[in-house]
């Protein structure tokens, strides 16, 4: 991440809003910083360690939200869709972006109660419990609204789940931003023990990653998925984006990512699928 | 097994897949072998009988590519963007049923379960039977009539996607 803490040390500029330094305080003392690299849990430590009375820009990988520091405490985070706490838990899954102090207007009232590290742990927790994203296909709306029921609410939030997978990277990998930017509006955590097998597979059928899986599977849907396409250029069926396959004493499912992998789950015997059925259109 | 009996077990189960229709969003289904003959077909005509059986050969594939790992199959759902095709094994055959994409599913289950019943025991006797041969060019242009008395009813001239005269 890169930031951009202000500040100067003595010059004309009189940046004041450098950590512990309140924009419009006459004082104008401290470094002006750039720094990459960092992450924003630190950034927002320190700021709450500093007891800073600020409002910080985050600038993400899903768009732009705005933290409200107040002697050390995280008092108010506003996003495009989100206020409050939801705001704050948003911003800080963002993992690459920048953060800079700006001008806004304080709000009337304070909307986030936890502690700044609890907040992160909240986020952690997330994070830690999976490392794997993986998106689903969106499927169109009407057919979306028809299926619609009350937990849909919820699942129609999930645009990719996550699931655990052995050598994990953490949440401050950079590796995770190797997966194409999804809006954190639609992320939700997704039940990892239902899933013990995960494989994703490069368009040219690559294990990418591989949480129990075997090569023997990979290379088995590997083959399916071009024997699916060659099935749907014969019957004149465009956009092949799943498959399910009930056998007698497992399943498989198998879906295209949005882009282009083919991501392939084992659940478990009793997992109840149909959540994911409904998101993938089988 | 004559070519009548042949036809008489493919009607069977023609009428039999007819009935899959009464669930909405149908579009119609075929029975592919696993030697790739199209064993049966309820499905408009848009669908040629040759690209049934080349797709068939491939969801085949499909079956037979889980098999190698262990997994047998008995019910596959595959998903394109505005269709599905739900695949039900019948003896080492398949059942394929081309559905829209907002087909009721539950009812496709049950409907398809009951049907792969139905044409269970035709499907195995078509199985039993060795592939047509592959039409030659001297097969093409036979000089005597390849119609044996009483072989197929009149008007009915399409089995399994060749001509019976």
């Amino acid at each position: 991440m890169t930031i951009q803490l202000k500040g100067s040390n003595g010059g004309e500029e009189e940046d004041r809003t450098a950590p512990g330094i309140e924009p419009g305080a006459a004082a104008a003392v401290g470094f002006r910083a750039r720094l990459a690299g960092v992450s924003l849990w630190d950034l927002v430590q320190m700021e709450c360690q500093a007891r800073s009375h600020l409002v910080v820009l985050v600038t993400g990988e899903s768009g732009i939200g705005y933290l409200y520091f107040d002697r050390g405490h995280v008092i108010h985070a506003v996003t495009a869709e989100r206020n409050g706490e939801e705001a704050a838990l948003e911003i800080l899954g963002w993992t690459n972006g920048s953060f800079q102090p700006c001008e806004r207007p304080w709000p009337e009232a304070r909307t986030i109660l936890t502690s700044p590290e609890a907040l992160i742990l909240q986020v952690a927790k997330r994070r830690d419990e999976a490392s794997n994203l993986v998106a689903f296909p969106a499927r169109n709306a009407p057919e979306r609204a028809r299926a619609a029921t009350p937990d849909d609410d919820v699942l129609d939030e999930i645009e990719l789940f996550e699931l655990e997978e052995e050598g994990a990277v953490s949440m401050r990998s950079t590796e995770i931003s190797d997966s194409p930017p999804v809006p954190p509006a639609a992320r939700a955590d997704f039940p990892s023990a239902e899933f013990p097998v995960m494989l994703r597979l490069g368009s040219h059928g690559a294990i990418l990653k591989n949480s129990g899986g075997s090569e023997e599977l990979a290379e088995t849907v590997a083959y399916v998925r071009r024997l699916t396409e060659l099935v749907g250029e014969f019957l004149g069926l465009d956009g092949f984006s799943a498959i399910e396959c009930s056998f007698a004493q497992s399943r498989v499912l198998a879906f295209v990512d949005s882009n282009g992998d083919t991501v392939v789950l084992r659940p478990r015997p009793e997992a109840n699928l149909q959540a994911l059925r409904e998101r993938l259109g089988l | 097994m004559t070519e009548a009996d042949a036809y008489a077990l493919s009607e069977g189960m023609r009428a039999s897949l007819a009935t899959l229709k009464d669930v909405g969003g149908i579009t119609g289904s075929f029975v592919c072998t696993p030697n790739g003959r199209l064993a049966a077909r309820e499905i408009p005509d848009l669908f040629e009988d040759g690209v049934l059986a080349e797709a068939g050969s491939r969801l085949v594939r499909v079956r037979e590519a889980f098999a190698a790992g262990g997994d047998v199959l008995d019910i596959g759902v595959v998903r394109f963007r505005d269709h599905r095709i739900y695949l039900k094994a019948v003896g080492d055959s398949l059942l394929c049923i081309l559905a829209e994409g907002a087909v009721n599913m539950p009812a496709l289950r049950m409907a398809a379960n009951l049907v792969g019943r139905r044409i269970a025991p035709a499907v195995t006797r078509l199985e039993a039977e060795p592939p047509p041969e592959a039409p030659t060019h001297t097969q093409a242009e036979p000089t005597q009539p390849t119609r044996m008395p009483g072989a197929a009813p009149p008007g009915m001239r399409r089995f399994r996607g060749r001509t019976i005269d």
